[in-house]
């Protein structure tokens, strides 16, 4: 079996978890966050000509209407091509047009105009009210909160109060590395990464559960050694398990980023983010965590002190 | 009853409800219906807004609901969906609507009409922009409302006019309006009658002498589809209060249809990754979890089905994606289950010993695993807007039925096998992974 010394090199794990989550939070302070039309109000739609465009094109076409100051954008499914008829044709004809907020009569006026000179095939067209932002952002806390409560009550039934808070601010560690990428790469922040974020507090559970209902399964026999090394058997032993449960979570998410279309790729790329920040944290974060915690109760501590030396010799030699 | 039948009784099981998917999938056209987002269409949502005159209150709401529910009857949408969503939020969707824009304005008019006498001052203009103009300037160019809306019980719109070519709304008012209507023209012969719709003057014509029939008639409209819309929003009410625009979506149809097919497709794509991955690194059990995952497919749009066609549940972008991750939860599963069956093997035990404790042992942490992100869906169906519920519910389903599926074909799978095929070493069950016997 594989043997590997996961809690006693534990300030190593932390430390590279501390170093990831403060290049996040630097990320999110200095970059900020590039927040998608749901949070600022405005148009944003989708629009695939009958021929191929040029930004320029569709730019002076704007302009005539008023809205110069759009921000127009190629669409590429640089993957898509190689799939479906349809989508071969797309290079130079889709367009991403952002616009401030169209009222009914612009946004009938804007897209006639397209059509007579370029030809539109078809388009999808959002608009939203910069209170909807603010209404999402509210359901979001909410959840988040309920979320966590229920699971901190969950865990607490089923495995134990010190797991839970673990588990708890391994979730933390997720959801902030995984917001960190997001800012890092630019990635924009829209209403389905939200929803990524609030699953990812479940999704990224899976391992940590997998790893401490071992720890829970071998504590009651720990002989002749300490708290530290049982977890750290333990952890060995659902090593291979929590690797293929990652990889096959991330097979299905990786399907979608690569062949789900432009709305789905947001959400699987928060939440390809958050299972591996989970899988990482689950192993490094969590249990470590947790066994410090554990091993400074009274009983813990004069096994460590008892068999410390014991154990890590053992764990060398074998 | 012994263990081998109860093996066979639970897989018979298992068989019937994939009978069940079956029928329901056929034909694959219309196994699941299809949000707006992947057929096109339009979807509005809705705030009520506090006014200084007018206060949101759940009556208003209802009133409001119906209106826009009786607009909506009105443009003859197929599968159309009015929902509350909140105190405040009324969502409208319009799956494969014609005319999202023109479905657009007429939802949201208030439509508010009133009847007011032009005051003298102002009795010479007759172009009506020049009145508007005027009137929004906040000069006193109508008298008090005579008369509203509420008083009409039916409208139509029709051609009219002088020779008959001009688009106009025919309008009966009931009793009461029939009376009133009868006194105020008596009251003002020679005046003009100005016909309001939500604020705007539409047309005012000289009342030549007492109406006393109670019908009226709009003219001044510009076309017979304005003609239309008018009749619409009268006939359907006003909405009592004032509806701002949160979110509105239209979608076309290609690109729906397109963002379908690049969801199945991604769907197809993942299912092959993890059961390629199962097959490689399992081999003889990965063929169990490969039919494990296929009956669990099967199942999973077997009951998108069901809940299309009897609940009206409604299968969106979000929804697909829940759907394809939720493969990945229903192999994860599996592999904690022959882990652990391995590793109860790699101590020595015999394969049917170790199917029968190592199943119960990682199944309670797969239970363990599934609630805890089944608690967070739960949290979203409930809290979330309109489609990320449709996730969220997604992947409720997915991950009942991958608790189904362990405990009524894994279970049985795993323990027939066992019973037919006593297997000592675990190194036929799995390709990859070191077996130290002595370990």
């Amino acid at each position: 079996m594989l043997k590997f010394d996961f809690i006693g090199k534990k300030n190593i794990w932390f430390g590279i978890s501390a170093a990831i989550i403060v290049l996040s939070l630097v990320g999110m302070l200095v970059i900020g966050f590039n927040y998608s039309i749901d949070f600022k109000g405005g148009s944003s739609s989708e629009v695939r000509f009958k021929k191929a465009v040029s930004v320029e094109d569709v730019r002076s076409v704007l302009k005539e209407q008023g809205l110069g100051d759009s921000k127009i954008q190629p669409i590429e499914n640089i993957l898509g091509t190689d799939v479906g008829a349809l989508s071969s044709t797309t290079k130079g004809t889709m367009m991403l047009l952002r616009t401030t907020e169209l009222s009914t009569d612009q946004e009938t006026a804007v897209f006639k105009a397209l059509d007579t000179k370029f030809g539109i095939s078809d388009r999808q067209t959002m608009t939203v009210d910069a209170s909807w932002g603010a209404l999402i952002t509210e359901r979001a806390i909410y959840a988040f909160v309920a979320a966590l409560v229920l699971l901190l009550i969950f865990i607490t039934v089923r495995y134990e109060f010190k797991m839970s808070v673990a588990a708890i601010l391994a979730l933390f560690h997720d959801i902030i590395i995984t917001a960190g990428v997001y800012v890092l790469v630019g990635r924009e922040v829209n209403p389905n990464m939200i929803a990524a974020l609030i699953t990812i507090l479940g999704y990224s559970l899976y391992d940590t559960i997998v790893v401490f209902h071992r720890i829970k399964e071998n504590s009651p026999n720990i002989v002749r050694t300490t708290y530290s090394a049982m977890a750290n058997k333990s952890i060995n032993q659902v090593l291979m398990r929590s690797i293929n449960t990652s990889l096959t979570t991330l097979l299905p998410i990786i399907a979608i980023l690569l062949f789900g279309g432009e709305t789905l790729k947001d959400f699987a790329f928060a939440l390809m983010v958050g299972t591996i920040a989970g899988t990482y944290s689950s192993i490094f974060f969590a249990s470590p965590l947790f066994v410090v915690w554990k091993e400074a109760e009274p009983y813990y501590r004069n096994l460590k002190n008892k068999y410390g030396k014991e154990a890590i010799a053992r764990a060398s030699t074998s | 009853m012994t263990d081998k039948q109860k093996h066979l009784l639970s897989l018979g099981l298992v068989l019937i409800m994939i009978g069940l998917s079956i029928v329901m999938i056929f034909p694959i056209e219309k196994s699941a219906k299809l949000g707006l987002d992947l057929r096109g269409g339009l979807q509005v949502t809705y705030e009520a807004k506090d006014s200084p005159e007018v206060k949101v209150t759940e009556e208003r709401m209802q009133q409001a609901e119906f209106v826009l529910n009786q607009r909506v009857n009105a443009l003859g949408v197929a599968e159309p969906e009015i929902q509350r969503e909140g105190a405040r939020n009324i969502v409208v969707q319009l799956p494969g609507v014609k005319d999202p824009e023109g479905a657009k304005r007429l939802l949201g008019k208030p439509a508010v009409l009133q009847f007011a006498i032009v005051q003298d001052a102002y009795a010479a203009i007759n172009d009506m922009a020049v009145l508007n103009k005027q009137k929004s300037e906040g000069k006193p160019v109508l008298g008090p409302v005579e008369l509203t809306g509420d008083k009409i019980n039916s409208a139509e719109a029709t051609f009219g006019g002088q020779i008959g070519a001009q688009p106009i709304v025919n309008m009966t008012f009931n009793d009461e309006g029939a009376v009133r209507f009868g006194q105020i023209t008596a009251n003002n012969v020679n005046k003009r009658l100005a016909i309001v719709l939500d604020d705007k003057i539409i047309t005012a014509p000289n009342i030549e002498g007492a109406i006393p029939d109670g019908k009226a008639i709009i003219e001044g409209i510009d076309s017979i589809d304005e003609a239309k819309e008018i009749a619409i929003v009268l006939n359907s009410g006003s909405i009592p209060v004032e509806l701002d625009i949160l979110e509105y979506r239209r979608v076309g149809a290609t690109l729906g249809s397109e963002a379908l097919r690049e969801g199945v497709i991604a769907g197809i794509v993942g299912f092959m990754l993890v059961a390629i991955y199962l097959l490689f690194y399992y081999q003889g059990l990965g063929l169990i979890t490969w039919l494990g995952i296929s009956a669990y497919a099967i199942l999973v749009w077997g009951v998108v089905a069901a809940m299309g066609q009897f609940y009206g549940w409604t299968l969106t972008l979000p929804g697909i994606a829940g759907l394809i991750i939720s493969i990945g939860i229903a192999a994860d599963s599996k592999i904690i289950i022959f882990e652990r069956v391995k590793e109860e093997m790699r101590e020595g035990k015999t394969f049917r010993t170790a199917v029968d404790s190592g199943f119960w042992h990682g199944f309670r942490t797969s239970l363990d695993a599934d609630l805890v992100t089944m608690l967070v869906m739960f949290v979203l169906f409930f809290v979330g807007v309109s489609q990320i519920r449709g996730f969220a519910l997604a992947l409720i389903v997915g991950l009942t039925l991958d608790i189904v599926i362990m405990l009524l074909f894994t279970r049985s799978s795993l323990g027939l096998l066992a019973q037919i095929w006593p297997i000592k070493s675990p190194k036929l069950l799995v390709r990859v992974g070191k077996v130290r016997q002595n370990a």
